[in-house]
């Protein structure tokens, strides 16, 4: 609907893109396939034929149901039978001969020479090309329709802790990764306590907490949801929603052993379960939460999040607590949070964290995008 | 969910060639089997069926793992955590403000950490725990026994006996002024020679014997599953001195930390660490920290720090999930009957490090919860 080209890419994990999105301008719209850090993946515009959508890494649910949401080279795919109807072994067979291995040689490949080196059929192929087309391309949207699409399906969390929503403007958004990160003791178990009770209290739904690191403490959780509640009969009423918030309590400690050293594979292992993340997040439209731990810079002597600089690239919102530092000593500094990265907000702004109060409070209206 | 090529323990060069080959998923390689194997990447067929060999063995032990072999990933709601844990005791620590910052006393299921400076009380502790772990489930303990992982060799068997007589005196009172049943049944059982037959004590002289004893740790319980508390008393010592490599001590202690929250919760029993601690200077001033950095700090769920305040000792929760950050005074003294001794003075000078077990009477001064 823009005139323009509207470019709005949906930044994934460094190794994939999600989605492309771009308003195409005309029938000779070209499209540019961007991916900075992705795998050697080359813009294939050809002039006097409709565009063709470049094949992406992301593969959409419904069409294949086989595969795995995400992928890291989809291009890369070898062709194989049964990949596609249609696709039979003796066509694989005459392909790889005359050098056609990937479904990206494939595609980008003039079908009518095919068609004549490999002595198959024209129809046959151009056949086979949709449906690979289908199964691994992208397709361009426009952003308005982009817009609708997340106006009714982005959803906004309140955490339970006013400070903590002003610092996310509004709240844990859905589709999102969020990360919270600081030194023991700060209070990132017990945010996301309070994000569990808020969210399964105040609207309803149902969390999915993992833990991983011995922390939850159901007791406390209860503590935490008498506080709110101001009459008990509320409470009859069973939850009904889906799923909208995963919590997972210190993604640090199960990673941080396979990091480092002479295991290359443990970097692998922690980008393929940042892609399952930011995928879950997005197809099923949950607000995923993530505990981290933090190190000390060894330049500046600050502190940062662990697991680090391909770690800090995979949440879309990251939050420093702070607790006080020797606290047997006397000088309470209450608890801390501070933006270190978010796509909305200012990074710096610190917000004080009221953590460990049971005071009720007060009852937030949820509030989705319009 | 599938493991990807890149993540898998093969050689770098193999692993280029397979990504370059297009496989993406172990399933493929699988699938494909060693002839189709090395025909594509040209390799030869031993390597191959060595390549899918590592590939099995790994996704045989992902399935293990995920399909709940051991029990390790547990799922259910928090109500019926919520069950269990009120119906889970506490090891008592005979010091009721101690109990009372915790919340009751040291929880099953989590990892409490005791630091402090030389001298301040947590071997102490430590064998008073292993001894309250013991007590029978009428006098309000929960009929454990114990582990008692050494590693600094400050285990004193005459300490242990003396603490256990006088727990055992504590509870002949509870049952004299009580007259139940099953007061004087738990106390036939209950005697001096019981307690100590079940501590179970290993001494480890370094960190591969301490790594080794941990792994080697949830075969033991499955044998003995009446075990309720693990104490490793001294968990900085082997891994200060001489350790050049820094980061691999890290990863060495973290992996050890995910093991330890894999027993407290599959055994249903509390882990209890002590550290040491250390300096850290700031911009102006130095303070004293717990050792083995930062990311140790995340291990255990529980944090307790034991410190001096002149020639007070003080006990700080500084982490707990559901407990508030505070302080409490405590003192160390003998109870022997119905003599009281107080002797802090003496103890300030504990700082060369020699204990005489002797003058240091290190039983927490009881408050008998049901008197």
């Amino acid at each position: 609907m823009a005139a323009g080209v509207v470019w709005v890419a949906l930044k994934g994990h460094p190794l994939g893109v999600t989605r492309h999105h771009c308003s195409v301008g005309g029938p000779m719209g070209m499209l540019r396939a961007v991916c900075p850090h992705g795998p050697p993946w080359y813009p294939r515009v050809r002039y006097g034929t409709p565009w063709v959508p470049i094949p992406s890494p992301h593969r959409s649910l419904r069409f294949h149901p086989r595969s795995a949401p995400s992928h890291s080279a989809g291009a890369m795919v070898v062709l194989r039978a049964g990949l596609c109807p249609g696709l039979t072994e003796e066509m694989i067979q005459l392909l790889r001969a005359n050098n056609i291995r990937t479904v990206v040689d494939f595609v980008s490949s003039d079908l009518e020479d095919v068609a004549q080196s490999c002595s198959l059929s024209y129809k046959a192929l151009v056949a086979v090309r949709r449906v690979l087309l289908a199964q691994f391309s992208a397709f361009p949207t426009n952003g308005a329709d982009l817009y609708e699409e997340l106006k009714s399906s982005t959803a906004i969390l309140p955490t339970g802790n006013p400070s903590l929503d002003q610092l996310l403007d509004a709240g844990l958004y859905t589709g999102e990764v969020t990360e919270l990160a600081g030194a023991p003791g700060s209070g990132k178990t017990q945010v996301c306590l309070s994000i569990a009770a808020s969210v399964s209290l105040g609207l309803r739904q149902h969390v999915f907490f993992l833990d991983s690191t011995g922390g939850f403490t159901a007791s406390r959780l209860y503590q935490m949801l008498q506080a709110r509640v101001e009459d008990k009969e509320e409470q009859v009423e069973s939850s009904a929603g889906p799923l909208k918030a995963v919590l997972i309590d210190s993604v640090s400690a199960v990673l941080s052993p396979l990091l480092g050293g002479r295991q290359s594979e443990g970097l692998a292992i922690m980008m393929q379960l940042a892609r399952e993340l930011k995928t879950l997040a997005k197809e099923f439209s949950v607000a995923v939460v993530v505990t981290n731990q933090v190190t000390r810079d060894s330049s500046t002597g600050a502190l940062k999040s662990a697991l680090g600089r391909s770690w800090s690239f995979v949440p879309s919102t990251r939050v420093l607590l702070q607790g006080r530092a020797v606290p047997w000593e006397d000088g309470a500094a209450p608890h801390t949070a501070c933006l270190a990265k978010s796509p909305r907000q200012p990074t710096g702004m610190q917000v004080q964290l009221d953590i460990g109060s049971d005071a009720v409070q007060e009852q937030r209206p949820v509030t989705p995008t319009p | 969910m599938q493991r990807d090529v890149g993540s898998l323990p093969l050689s770098p060069a193999l692993r280029a060639r397979l990504l370059a080959a297009g496989f993406q998923t172990a399933q493929e390689l699988l699938e494909t089997g060693p002839c189709g194997l090395s025909k594509e990447i040209g390799i030869s067929r031993e390597e191959a069926l060595e390549a899918l060999q590592v590939v099995r063995q790994e996704c045989a032990g992902d399935a293990a793992k995920t399909a709940g072999g051991s029990g390790s990933t547990r799922k259910c709601t928090a109500l019926e955590l919520l069950e269990e844990e009120q119906t889970q005791g506490f090891i008592i620590t005979f010091c009721s403000a101690l109990d009372n910052i915790l919340g009751g006393g040291v929880q099953l299921t989590k990892i409490t950490e005791i630091c402090g400076a030389p001298g301040v009380g947590k071997t102490q502790l430590c064998m008073q725990l292993a001894v309250d772990v013991q007590i029978p489930e009428c006098f309000g303990g929960v009929a454990g026994e114990a582990v008692f992982i050494d590693t600094e060799g400050s285990f004193m068997v005459d300490r242990a006996a003396d603490i256990a007589t006088a727990c055992v005196r504590h509870c002949q009172l509870i049952a004299e002024a009580h007259q139940e049943e099953d007061h004087l049944q738990a106390l036939e059982t209950f005697s001096l020679e019981s307690i100590l037959s079940h501590i179970y004590y290993f001494r480890c002289r370094d960190y591969i014997e301490l790594l080794a004893q941990v792994y080697l740790l949830p075969d033991f319980l499955s044998e003995h599953s009446k075990v309720r508390l693990v104490v490793i008393d001294g968990i900085a010592f082997p891994f200060r001195h001489d350790f050049e490599d820094l980061s691999l001590r890290t990863r060495l202690l973290n992996g050890l930390a995910q093991q330890l929250i894999i027993i407290a919760n599959d055994h249903k029993s509390a882990v209890v660490l002590t550290n040491q601690m250390t300096t850290r200077f700031g911009q102006n001033q130095s303070m004293l920290v717990p050792a083995l950095g930062e990311s140790w700090g995340h291990a255990a769920t529980v944090r307790l720090i034991f410190h001096w305040d002149n020639t007070q000792r003080l006990a700080t929760l500084y982490k707990s999930p559901s407990q508030k950050e505070s302080t409490i005074p405590y003192n160390i003294t003998l109870l022997e009957g119905s003599q009281e001794y107080q002797d802090v003075s003496r103890l300030t000078s504990k700082f060369t490090g020699n204990l005489c077990p002797f003058l240091l009477v290190p039983v927490l001064h009881s408050f008998c919860p049901s008197c």
